[in-house]
């Protein structure tokens, strides 16, 4: 006690001997905004690029299916790599509802797109489980089967000209059209309303570009998967999306307060994709495409995973088109 | 300072001119006769002296005060930002883990991060009011994001288990915006400077705490050679040896010197002794458990972004280059064999968790993910990671409060030893005073 007012006399002493004095002020409470958070890698898609090239004969077509198809165990020498491994590895998405996620309640990831997958599996191996699924995001698919890392990727993946340059197609197994998502309570009813607005899509994909593209300017933001870009709708972070009417559907599922408008902004056919020079790979998937519509199985996938999502009766399954 | 030892003059010589130059000649005049000299000199040493005993007295004040800051500062500072930085880690870590298993998260892992969360709160509840307020509203300040951000992370951890809980796929989207986005976007680096600023605070008072007493020395060294030369002066003018008043004076300034000199080096010891066996060897062995908990985060993550990870997976291998050096720098400066034994067994559990690290990788590049994220959160898998890591954390948490009790018993033990000092240097420093006093004015009596 008395050390303390000691040190304290003293204190004051050496204060008043050293001519310092208390610093005194007030403090003034600062406005602070709030930062919303933002899913990593989202940012507004400054400049899109174009594809290069931007038509091109036989788009949508690819190469005949083998005849006689192989059976399960007796593959093609070409494709001994696949064999040797005694997996499938494909390219997949594990956020886009019924196409292909990942159910939190199992850990699975299932959908529209990982059957057709498991029926290429199947008719490999015998064995739709003889597969391994990897996640990939839009832009990693084409540097990814070119690196090797996936033997093909079916995720919802548009065949255009420009990727047809970079990989190798199957026919179309799903047809597909650009459509937009928007809460209900917004208002808008179509793409041309969203002149100035923020309207979201992931990188790479073709559905960024045509945002991009249309005449009434929308701002594109762009973002890493499909779901972030309801995350950012949810946020109040862009006011719409715009992309496959399958997707968008899927995500309208997820959220009852949004709802798809407008027409179809453009046809997107869905194709596998294949690292190219595998010809007989191509060929065998074609096949398999032409087996899992002809048994049923691409129509009882559809109304599992998507009856329930999109409008309408199960259509029919694409007409494939071949040219050699 | 120099004083003539001519017996100048009794003679006065007014000037009657001018008042102002009269009465300066007067003063000046009566400055040179020994009365004069002997009153200047009793003044000096008290002026000296007690200067002297107030400039000690706030030397070991000021170390005082450094001592009490380590302990009660910048301290337990330090601990609150350890505690929010390793507890963020985990809360991530955790959150993110409970997305893997599939199902619902199982019941510990939600208490798990519902307990970090709150012990991360309170810690920072303590760093924000211990810290100016200027501090906490300054944009961009560690404590400004992590005040700000922590709450929107919870918010989206909440939004995701809810759309987890109806079996949405959007709950992982918020997972993995409140994950990369908030937390290790930003809340992670804030914890970082935090704990990086409030280890530098502590570095700051021990150098304070632990300084060269230059003042203190300096002062009683003047102190002293006044006092010689005072009795010098005595001894010559007024034909005694000894003068009793000045002696006991310059008696109570050595010991005023030799204590405060004794109490300071003691102090300075355990300073330094309360950094080599405590701070430093607590800040290894926290930024070891931080990359520990990090390298975890990112194991999980790799897995919950199932084949799309490699990024997750360079981290990990970068994290636990981190750990691993923080290991080799806890057993380099380990002074115990207790810290010793902790760095062993820590880097026994790393070894396991490590393979077991292998195997998940191992597991998962060859397409057996459900094998792989079994040996990732299964606590019954034999070969899995989850038990060796949770050892590890323990291990180095045991660590981590054995060095901290460490550098607190020595705090302490130095902030007993300067206990009673002030008091001590102000009593002496009043009985030079006095005695110099009253030895010269037994001395001045004879003058007059």
């Amino acid at each position: 006690m008395n050390r303390r007012l000691v040190a304290v006399g003293l204190a004051l002493a050496a204060v008043t001997l050293t001519g310092c004095s208390a610093g005194s002020g007030t403090t003034t409470i600062p406005a602070v905004s709030a930062v919303d958070p933002k899913p990593a890698g989202a940012q507004d898609a400054a400049g899109v690029s174009q594809p290069a090239v931007q038509n091109c004969d036989g788009l949508l077509a690819s190469k005949r299916p083998l005849s006689p198809m192989p059976k399960p165990g007796a593959m093609p020498a070409s494709m001994a790599g696949i064999v040797a491994r005694g997996k499938l590895v494909v390219g997949v998405d594990q956020n886009t509802f019924n196409v292909g996620f990942r159910d939190p309640f199992t850990g699975e990831i299932q959908g529209f797109d990982i059957d057709m997958a498991r029926a290429i599996a199947q008719a490999v191996f015998g064995d739709p489980n003889a597969i391994q699924l990897r996640a990939v995001t839009s832009d990693q698919r084409i540097p990814m089967l070119q690196s090797g890392d996936v033997d093909i990727v079916v995720r919802t993946m548009s065949i255009t000209c420009d990727r047809k340059q970079q990989v190798d197609f199957s026919a179309v197994y799903y047809e597909a059209t650009q459509r937009v998502l928007v809460k209900k309570n917004s208002g808008v009813a179509g793409m041309d309303q969203l002149g100035g607005k923020r309207v979201c899509a992931t990188k790479s994909s073709t559905s960024l570009s045509k945002i991009a593209q249309f005449s009434a300017k929308p701002i594109p933001v762009q973002v890493a998967d499909w779901t972030d870009c309801l995350v950012m709708l949810q946020q109040n972070q862009v006011d719409a999306v715009s992309t496959d009417d399958v997707i968008l559907a899927g995500m309208a599922a997820q959220d009852k307060y949004t709802q798809l408008v407008g027409p179809s902004l453009g046809a997107e056919p869905y194709g596998m994709a294949i690292k190219q020079g595998n010809e007989d790979f191509l060929r065998f998937v074609n096949g398999v495409i032409e087996q899992v519509k002809a048994n049923g199985g691409w129509a009882n996938s559809y109304t599992k995973w998507l009856g329930g999502l999109i409008p309408g009766t199960t259509p029919n399954p694409p007409v494939p088109q071949y040219n050699g | 300072m120099t004083i003539t030892s001519q017996r100048t003059g009794t003679g006065q010589q007014r000037d009657s001119g001018q008042p102002g130059t009269g009465m300066v000649n007067q003063v000046t005049s009566l400055a040179r006769t020994t009365p004069g000299v002997l009153s200047g000199l009793a003044l000096l040493l008290i002026v000296v002296g007690l200067a002297a005993g107030v400039f000690s007295a706030v030397g070991v004040q000021r170390r005082s005060q450094a001592l009490d800051d380590l302990a009660a500062r910048s301290g337990p500072l330090s601990v609150a930002a350890q505690e929010i930085y390793s507890r963020l880690s985990d809360a991530d870590a955790t959150a993110s883990g409970a997305f893997l298993s599939g199902g619902l998260e199982p019941a510990q892992d939600r208490l798990r991060y519902e307990n970090d969360i709150a012990q991360a709160s309170s810690a920072l509840a303590i760093a924000v009011a211990a810290h100016d307020p200027t501090d906490v509203t300054r944009d961009g300040s560690p404590l400004a994001t992590l005040s700000r951000q922590l709450p929107v992370y919870t918010g989206l951890v909440e939004t995701a288990r809810a759309n987890n809980r109806q079996g949405l796929p959007l709950g992982v989207a918020y997972q993995r915006e409140a994950s990369s986005s908030v937390m290790t976007g930003q809340l992670l680096p804030a914890a970082k400077q935090l704990y990086e600023d409030e280890v530098t605070s502590v570095s700051a008072d021990q150098d304070r705490a632990g300084s060269f007493p230059v003042l203190e020395i300096l002062v009683g060294l003047i102190l002293l050679a006044v006092l010689v030369v005072a009795q010098v002066y005595v001894r010559r003018h007024t034909n005694r040896v000894f003068n009793v008043g000045l002696v006991a004076g310059t008696l109570a300034a050595v010991v005023s010197l030799l204590w405060v000199s004794v109490a300071t080096f003691g102090v300075i010891g355990d300073v330094s002794a309360s950094r080599d066996e405590g701070s430093a060897q607590v800040d290894v062995l926290a930024k070891a458990r931080i990359s520990a908990l990090q390298a975890r985060a990112d194991e999980t993550l790799t897995l919950v972004a199932r084949g799309s990870g490699a990024q997750y997976e360079k981290d990990f291998a970068t994290k636990r280059d981190e750990m691993n050096a923080a290991l080799d720098s806890a057993q380099s400066k380990a002074t115990d064999s207790g810290v010793r034994d902790v760095v062993t067994r820590a880097r026994d559990n790393v070894k396991v968790w490590l393979d077991a690290h292998g195997g998940i990788r191992k597991a998962d590049d060859s397409g057996d993910y459900a094998n792989a994220v079994k040996l990732a959160v299964d606590p019954t898998a034999t070969t899995g990671a989850r038990v060796p890591f949770d050892k590890l954390d323990q291990v180095l948490r045991g660590g981590i409060d054995q060095t901290r009790k460490a550098f607190n018993d020595r705090v302490g033990a130095a902030n007993g030893g300067l206990g009673g000092t002030v008091v001590v240097v102000v009593l002496l420093a009043v009985i030079v005073a006095v005695g110099s006093t009253a030895g010269i004015w037994q001395r001045l009596k004879e003058y007059r």
